[in-house]
């Protein structure tokens, strides 16, 4: 470790605990629908927006009508997605005239979902791919509601927590426009002024030619770029408008920027833990689940940054500098890639400052994890707070067992239905991993299948061919162990939501887009349905005063069981596959063995 | 042609969504009788 390396961790963790208090605070006001100082600049648009959707500011919808607003809402915003996508070669805004040729069908299925799902993989390269348009609605839209989806559903839980003998939980409408009235918007208006003063263009001119020192011809991507970036990163949605996401000197300039977005990703995140206590009525119970989090994401970080500091050791026998610098920019060097490693994969964040492909087997072993986990490391937004409360059912029950009383948490009995949904939660996505990578490793697909597996990109429209057929491993860059860990990381990336790119996979092929596709959507909705579902539940319950037998859930031994639980569950669930990948390769390492 | 795959498979994608938030509701009812 060096002294740059522990004090960019802890300097941006303490700036986190100063965000975490006013932010949570304001945002709990938001939601609780009290009046705030942005009310007199948003309080017409909201209620003209309330008027044009036709739902009332007090509406209370039971879980079930709140599901299918979600649902509905994300099915017809993902269609809209793929036919703006499909139809951008008749769209304005395109002046590099994008098209089918690059937009296939598949594709199009998948960057609607992941963008819907709030995953943001990209199976493309956005330069070109992507029309101005289609990044400004198609997949804007997205990096917008999909984050005030996500929220919303956090404070539907909370308020069924809150909530005493009640039918409802909330409007999904209301929240999911006060969430992008007045927490995203503000922030995203200053945030892209900031970008934009560090030098992240903002314009619609069509891609500049330069010939570089040595007189080479080089082609300069333009763009909204500030405008998306934000978002981006504030919605811990990930997409890049670049290829290279945030090791793009136009997404993020300077070691300022590269700090400045850590903290986007994770400012809401944080202050929803004060959030919740706010709303449940005991700010140290939002505390003690920040603990928790904090204490994975210390470790994390310095286990990340260590190993990348650390290197390969066979080169430092040879006399040379160990640490490990491939795959990384070197305007940022080993702290500022391992912290933004550590962070946007602990959140639901796909954005990537460095290769996690070209990181030592445990540096990138650190993310991997921080994704099995379900990103409760803070998470994304709204994700990280209501994963980390389904492990907190978990643990109250676990506790409750362990002293024979009936587990309860925050004044409410847990009982077998909020168990079943939770675990039903944790099993659909071990299973979806799980599987998806099983198949992926071994499937060899017919020559004449509609599900090719080899789709030799860009295509036919780039001088190459448009498709062959194969195994779904020849799509890797790498054999054997790492090879392996490139299929997990995708659709452990995919079923969780991140979007972040281990790289080494080339995954713009009919199967890859077809299967991570549904990866994704699989991961977003069947797990949030359950969430909801324990929110219904919650909210129809009686309070249960505390006695002195209660087990106290805001204090530490609270803060290490859940720790417990979560590592525990991560670690038998994804250890086999692990072992498998980064953990037989950290080993081949030490040994000196290459594939 | 394949654009009516990829649309009709999303479309049923919400559609058991939807099944499926009622077979929960449904669980959560028998739950709550017991």
């Amino acid at each position: 470790m060096t002294t740059n390396g522990t004090l960019q961790i802890l300097v941006f963790f303490a700036v986190l605990v100063i965000l975490a208090k006013p932010l949570g605070t304001y945002m709990a006001k938001v939601f609780l629908g009290e009046r705030t100082f942005l009310h007199p600049v948003f309080g017409w648009l909201e209620r003209l927006t309330y008027k044009m959707l036709g739902v009332k500011e007090d509406d209370d919808q039971p879980w079930t009508q709140y599901a299918l607003s979600l649902l509905v809402f994300s099915g017809v915003t993902m269609l809209f997605t793929y036919a703006v996508l499909r139809l951008q070669g008749m769209l304005p805004l395109n002046p590099q005239h994008f098209d089918t040729k690059q937009m296939t069908s598949h594709l199009a299925f998948n960057t609607a979902a992941s963008f819907t799902t709030n995953t943001n993989w990209q199976s493309y390269i956005p330069e070109v791919t992507m029309s101005y348009l289609s990044n400004m609605v198609a997949l804007a839209i997205h990096n917008w509601c999909s984050a005030a989806v996500g929220i919303a559903v956090a404070v539907a839980l909370v308020r069924g927590f809150a909530r005493r003998s009640a039918n409802g939980i909330g409007s999904f409408w209301v929240d999911v426009v006060r969430c992008t009235l007045y927490v995203l918007l503000p922030i995203a208006f200053v945030g892209a002024l900031i970008y934009v003063s560090q030098g992240v263009p903002q314009n619609f001119l069509p891609y500049q030619a330069a010939t570089t020192i040595e007189g080479g011809k080089q082609t300069i991507a333009m763009g909204p770029v500030a405008s998306q970036e934000i978002i981006k990163q504030l919605g811990t949605n990930g997409g890049g408008f670049f290829n290279a996401n945030s090791a793009h000197p136009f997404e993020n300039p300077t070691p300022f920027t590269n700090f400045f977005t850590l903290v986007l990703i994770w400012s809401i995140p944080a202050a929803m833990t004060y959030m919740f206590g706010k709303i449940v009525g005991n700010v140290r119970q939002g505390w003690a689940i920040f603990g928790a989090m904090s204490v994975m994401f210390l470790v994390g970080a310095f286990i990340c940054n260590y190993s990348e500091q650390s290197g390969n050791p066979h080169f430092t026998q040879l006399g040379v500098q160990a640490a490990n610098m491939e795959g990384k920019e070197v305007r940022f060097g080993i702290p500022s890639s391992t912290l933004f490693a550590t962070v946007p994969t602990g959140a639901s964040c796909g954005a990537v400052n460095s290769l996690h492909d070209s990181y030592t087997p445990i540096g990138g072993m650190v993310p991997l994890f921080n994704m099995m986990t379900s990103e409760v490391i803070f998470g994304g937004v709204g994700a990280g707070l209501y994963g980390m409360l389904l492990y907190a059912i978990l643990a109250v029950f676990i506790a409750g067992l362990m002293v024979g009383r009936t587990p309860e948490y925050l004044g409410k009995k847990i009982e077998r239905f909020e168990v079943q949904m939770a675990m039903l939660a944790m099993i659909i996505f071990a299973g979806i991993v799980l599987v998806f990578t099983a198949l992926a490793a071994n499937l060899n697909l017919p020559k004449d299948g509609s599900l090719a597996a080899v789709n030799t990109y860009p295509g036919s429209a780039y001088g190459g061919s448009d498709t062959t057929y194969g195994p779904t491993t020849a799509n890797l860059n790498n054999n054997g162990a790492h090879g392996f860990s490139e299929i997990l990381y995708a659709y452990t990336e995919g079923a969780a939501n991140n979007g972040s790119a281990f790289a080494g996979i080339t995954a713009n092929t009919p199967y890859y887009n077809f299967t991570l596709g549904f990866d994704m959507l699989l991961g977003r909705f069947l797990m949030l349905l359950p969430m909801l579902a324990i929110a219904g539940s919650l909210a129809r319950k009686k309070w249960v005063p505390v006695t002195a037998g209660t087990f106290q859930t805001d204090n530490g031994t609270f803060v290490v069981l859940l720790i417990g639980v979560v590592i525990i569950i991560g670690a038998l669930t994804f250890i086999p596959a692990l072992a498998l990948g980064p953990i037989v390769e950290h080993f081949q390492m030490l040994k000196g063995v290459t594939q | 042609m394949q654009d009516l795959f990829y649309v009709t498979a999303t479309v049923a994608f919400f559609a058991l969504s939807i099944l499926y938030t009622n077979w929960l509701e449904k669980l959560r009812k028998g739950a709550q009788d017991e």
